[in-house]
């Protein structure tokens, strides 16, 4: 492993570095999915680059994301990470991103964001997190509601799919509902092996 | 430099001005101090290019003697708008202070920027300037537990939205 913050039992997360940026440019130029409003849309390395940069210039900063590696061969398989990180309120939002069709469905999303949330509320101690989902990525909504979330109402946005407006349906999360979720999943894990 | 079209009965809004350097602490949003230098370099930054209209920051300034008592801070994107309110943190009547200001940017923004979505989050303790959200004809549409940190307890934060009627329809 190389550089870990949070370490799982397939995966661990750790600061992105500009290296970094082609994989990421690898992984958003081969999107099979349409998650976001703006769609698929191949990124330059050279702006991944720069915002890796700008990620590590303010201590603390108003966002912190971590790139998501497998234990087995360090390869990165996405981010996950908060932003409007709201440090006297202690509050903010979550993000989680798998790059690769190849790596979804593999349990890989539930493990990430778990450390993601161990970070949060036990390592910086966040009182609340809340998530933004657009509509159509309904399972983004299902994955969140087993990770504890729970629901906090639906805007309006102007992203349209399939010739409409849809919404965005907000959650937020506070640590014990979350550790009831963890435990859940722990067991689930356990059932299937 | 008083618009008259952002006038109410006790406050009107304008832009900032190299002068309210010295005033940072009643404009700035936050909570952490600034010096009059730092604040010179916050008002030009912001103030960079007179076409550029992704931020403004009104001041909120007070009628009766002109002093700044707050601020209004709109972050526009696509057709959509976004609305944050300051009150100076000496002020002590912050919550009709922000209602007044709301009164004059909402339908502002609504009926003559004729933006089509229009976003305000606010804490659910402040039930004046919730009533002017709610009078411009914003929806609470999301609310978030305990968002907002205060002296003993928490408060949550209500997503609140005016949506424009053509894209009520088009999302109906």
């Amino acid at each position: 492993m190389r550089n870990p913050v949070m370490i799982g039992e397939r995966l661990y997360l750790r600061p992105l570095e500009k290296e970094d940026a082609v994989e990421l440019a690898r992984y958003t130029a081969e999107e099979t999915e349409t998650f976001f409003d703006m769609g698929r849309t191949p990124v330059s390395p050279l702006a991944w680059e720069r915002w890796i940069t700008k990620l590590y210039t303010h201590e603390p900063g108003s966002a912190i994301h971590f790139a998501v590696c497998r234990k087995e061969d360090d390869r990165l398989i996405g981010t996950v990470g908060i932003s409007s990180i709201d440090w006297i309120n202690r509050v903010a939002e979550t993000e989680a991103w798998l790059g690769g069709a190849e790596n979804r469905g593999k349990g890989y999303g539930p493990e990430a964001k778990h450390l993601l949330l161990e970070y949060c509320f036990e390592r910086i101690h966040l009182h609340m997190v809340y998530s933004w989902v657009w509509e159509p990525n309904f399972r983004s909504a299902a994955a969140v509601r087993r990770q504890g979330y729970r629901d906090a109402g639906r805007v309006k946005t102007l992203g349209r799919k399939e010739g409409r407006f849809r919404d965005a349906l907000m959650f937020d999360l506070f640590r014990d509902e979350w550790l009831a979720a963890r435990d859940a999943w722990r067991a689930r894990q356990e059932a299937k092996s | 430099m008083r618009a008259v079209y952002l006038t109410g009965p006790t406050i009107y809004l304008r832009a900032l001005q190299a002068d309210d350097k010295d005033v940072a602490m009643a404009w700035h949003q936050s909570p952490f101090p600034i010096d009059a230098t730092r604040a010179e370099q916050i008002l030009n930054e912001v103030h960079s290019d007179p076409w550029d209209s992704r931020e403004w920051l009104l001041a909120i300034a007070r009628l009766a003697d002109d002093a700044v008592v707050g601020s209004v801070r709109i972050y526009f994107w696509r057709d959509e708008a976004s609305v944050r309110v300051h009150t100076a943190p000496w002020v002590t009547d912050a919550d009709a202070v922000q209602a007044e200001a709301l009164r004059l940017v909402l339908p502002w923004l609504r009926d003559e920027r004729e933006r089509l979505l229009i976003e305000l989050n606010l804490p659910a303790d402040q039930p004046a300037t919730l009533a002017a959200a709610e009078e411009a004809g914003f929806t609470a549409r999301a609310r978030l537990r305990e968002y907002f940190a205060r002296p003993g307890h928490r408060v949550d934060l209500v997503v609140y939205q005016w949506v424009h009627p053509i894209v009520e329809a088009a999302h109906a």
